[in-house]
C-alpha cells in the first residue's frame, strides 16, 4: 500500500514539475504583454497632455498590471530623490527586480532609462512605441514557444512520473 | 513683509534644485547669508559662488562640473525635459517655490530659432522672494468707490513692476483694502504666479485664475471666454496684439491691470505702441515707480482726468 502511495506521489510530482514549467513559460508571455500593454498607455498619455515623468509613470502604473505596474510606480516613487539616484540608474534598478521580464525583455526596456524625460515627447513616444512593438514581438515569439513547450513540458512530467512508477513497482 | 527666517527657507528651499554636493555648499552658509542671498551662480570648471547683498561671494567648494549642470536640469524639471522645453529655449526654467534657473551652454538651433541647449555651461539660480503688502500704498489711489480701476504700471526694467503688479492681483483677490475680484492672469513667461504642478508659487489670490505658457494676447482672449473674469491681468505689454486682447477685454466690462516700460506718461505718448491705450482711455490709474536711495517711490497719476 505504502510502495503505491510513493508511487502516486512520485508521478505526481513529476507531472506537477512538468506543468510548472508550462505555467512558467505563460508567465513571462503574459508579463510581456502586460509591460507592452503598460508601455502603449505611456504612450497614449504623453501624445495627449505630456505630463511631467513622475506624474506619467504614477498615472500609467495606477492602471497597469504585473511588472509594468511595479515597474512604473517603483520609478514615480522613486524620483523623489534625483539628487541621490539618477533616472536611469532608478529605472534599471527597478527594471532589475521584474524578473518575470526574462533577461530578454529586460534588455529591450532597459535602453529607455536614457531615453524617458531627457527628449521631447514625440523621441520619447518613438523610444516607447519601438520597445512595446519588440516586447510584442517577443511575446509573440514566446507565445508560441510556450504553446509547443507546454505540452512537451507537461507530456515529459507525465511520462516521466508513469515511468518513475514502473521502475518503482 | 518677510522675516529673516521666512527669507533663509526660501533659499533653502531654492537649493533643493541643486545636486547634493552643491546643495550642501549652499546649505552651508550662516542663517544671515542665506536670509540675503538672491543668486547661486555655477558656472564649469569654476567653484559655486553665491550673489548675497548684491556682492558675488566665492564659495570654497571644487570646480563645478559639467555633469553636475546636466543633473541640476534633470533634478530641476524632475527628469522631465520635454515639459520644460519652452522655457530652457527662453533660457530658464521656474521650479518649486517660483524659484528660477537661468541656463547658459551651445545653443542648438532649428530654422534660425533656438530649439534646446547641449553642452550647459553655466546655471543661476535665482531666489524667489515675494514681498507682500508692495501693493499697500497705491491701492486706496488705485479704489475709487473701494473697486479697482483700469491700472497701468509703468516702470523701467528692475524697478519692480511685476513684483507691484503681483501683490496688486493678491490684494485684489482676496479683497484686501477693496472689493474681492475674480482676477485672470495672462503669466506668458511664468514671473508673476510661477505656476510649478498646477500650482502658483507666489500667491496671487485664491480667487485668481492663472495660464501661462502660451502668448499674452492667446492667454488674455482664452481668459475671458473660459473664466468669466471680473479683472484681467498681464505682464508687460510688448505687442499690438496685447493691445488688441485688451481693448476687447475692455469692451466686454472687464477691469484691466497691466504693465508697460518706461518712465512718464510721455513714454506712452511717444511710442505707438502705447499710443491707444492712452487714446481709447482703456486705463484710467497710472502707477510710475521711481526710486529714492534703497526706496521705491510710488506716484498715481489719473489718465483721464
Amino acid at each position: 500500500m505504502i510502495r503505491v502511495m510513493g508511487a502516486v506521489l512520485v508521478a505526481a510530482g513529476a507531472a506537477w514539475i512538468g506543468f510548472q514549467a508550462a505555467a512558467g513559460l505563460r508567465r513571462r508571455v503574459r508579463a510581456l504583454e502586460e509591460m507592452a500593454a503598460g508601455l502603449a498607455l505611456l504612450e497614449r498619455d504623453l501624445e495627449l497632455t505630456g505630463p511631467p515623468l513622475p506624474q506619467l509613470l504614477a498615472r500609467g502604473g495606477a492602471r497597469s498590471q504585473g511588472p509594468a505596474r511595479a515597474l512604473f510606480l517603483g520609478c514615480a516613487q522613486g524620483m523623489d530623490n534625483l539628487a541621490r539616484e539618477d533616472f536611469s540608474a532608478l529605472w534599471r534598478r527597478q527594471l532589475g527586480l521584474q524578473e518575470e521580464l526574462g533577461p530578454e525583455g529586460q534588455a529591450i526596456l532597459s535602453p529607455l532609462g536614457d531615453t524617458l524625460g531627457r527628449y521631447d515627447s514625440a523621441r520619447q513616444g518613438e523610444a516607447l512605441s519601438a520597445a512595446r512593438r519588440r516586447l510584442e514581438e517577443l511575446s509573440a515569439r514566446l507565445g508560441e514557444d510556450s504553446r509547443r513547450q507546454c505540452r512537451v513540458y507537461q507530456a515529459l512530467g507525465l511520462s516521466g512520473g508513469a515511468f518513475l512508477v514502473i521502475l518503482l513497482l | 513683509m518677510m522675516t529673516q527666517r521666512t527669507a533663509a527657507r526660501s533659499c533653502e528651499q531654492a537649493l533643493w534644485a541643486l545636486p547634493l554636493r552643491l546643495r550642501e555648499e549652499g546649505l552651508s552658509l550662516s542663517e544671515w547669508d542665506k536670509s540675503r542671498a538672491e543668486e547661486f551662480r555655477l558656472r564649469a570648471g569654476r567653484p559655486m559662488t553665491a550673489v548675497i547683498a548684491g556682492e558675488e561671494r566665492l564659495l570654497n567648494g571644487p570646480p563645478v562640473r559639467g555633469e553636475e549642470l546636466e543633473q541640476l536640469l534633470e533634478i530641476a524639471s524632475r527628469a522631465s525635459v520635454h515639459t520644460v522645453l519652452d522655457q530652457i529655449r527662453r533660457g530658464y526654467l521656474t521650479v518649486e517655490g517660483g524659484h528660477r534657473i537661468g541656463l547658459c551652454g551651445t545653443a542648438v538651433m532649428r530654422e534660425g530659432e533656438i530649439y534646446a541647449l547641449r553642452d550647459l555651461s553655466s546655471a543661476n539660480l535665482r531666489i524667489a522672494r515675494q514681498v507682500r503688502g508692495a501693493a499697500a500704498p497705491v491701492l486706496d489711489g488705485l479704489c475709487p468707490g473701494g473697486r479697482l480701476a483700469d491700472t497701468l504700471i509703468l516702470a523701467p526694467p528692475g524697478l519692480g513692476k511685476t513684483t507691484l503688479l503681483r501683490d496688486l492681483i493678491r490684494s485684489v483677490s482676496e479683497g484686501e483694502g477693496c472689493t474681492p475680484l475674480q482676477v485672470a492672469l495672462a503669466d506668458e513667461r511664468g514671473e508673476v504666479a510661477a505656476l510649478y504642478g498646477g500650482r502658483p508659487q507666489l500667491d496671487v489670490g485664491r480667487r485668481t485664475d492663472v495660464i501661462e505658457g502660451c502668448s499674452k494676447a492667446q492667454g488674455l482672449m482664452l481668459l475671458l471666454r473660459a473664466m468669466g473674469p471680473q479683472a484681467l491681468a498681464v505682464d508687460e505689454i510688448t505687442a499690438p496684439e496685447d493691445v488688441a486682447a485688451l481693448r476687447t477685454a475692455a469692451g466686454c466690462g472687464v477691469t484691466l491691470l497691466a504693465t508697460a516700460h518706461g518712465t512718464a506718461r510721455a513714454d506712452l505718448e511717444r511710442r505707438a505702441l502705447y499710443r491707444p491705450l492712452l487714446e481709447e482711455g482703456l486705463f484710467r490709474f497710472l502707477v510710475r515707480i521711481g526710486r529714492q536711495g534703497e526706496r521705491r517711490i510710488y506716484t498715481v497719476e489719473e489718465l483721464t482726468a
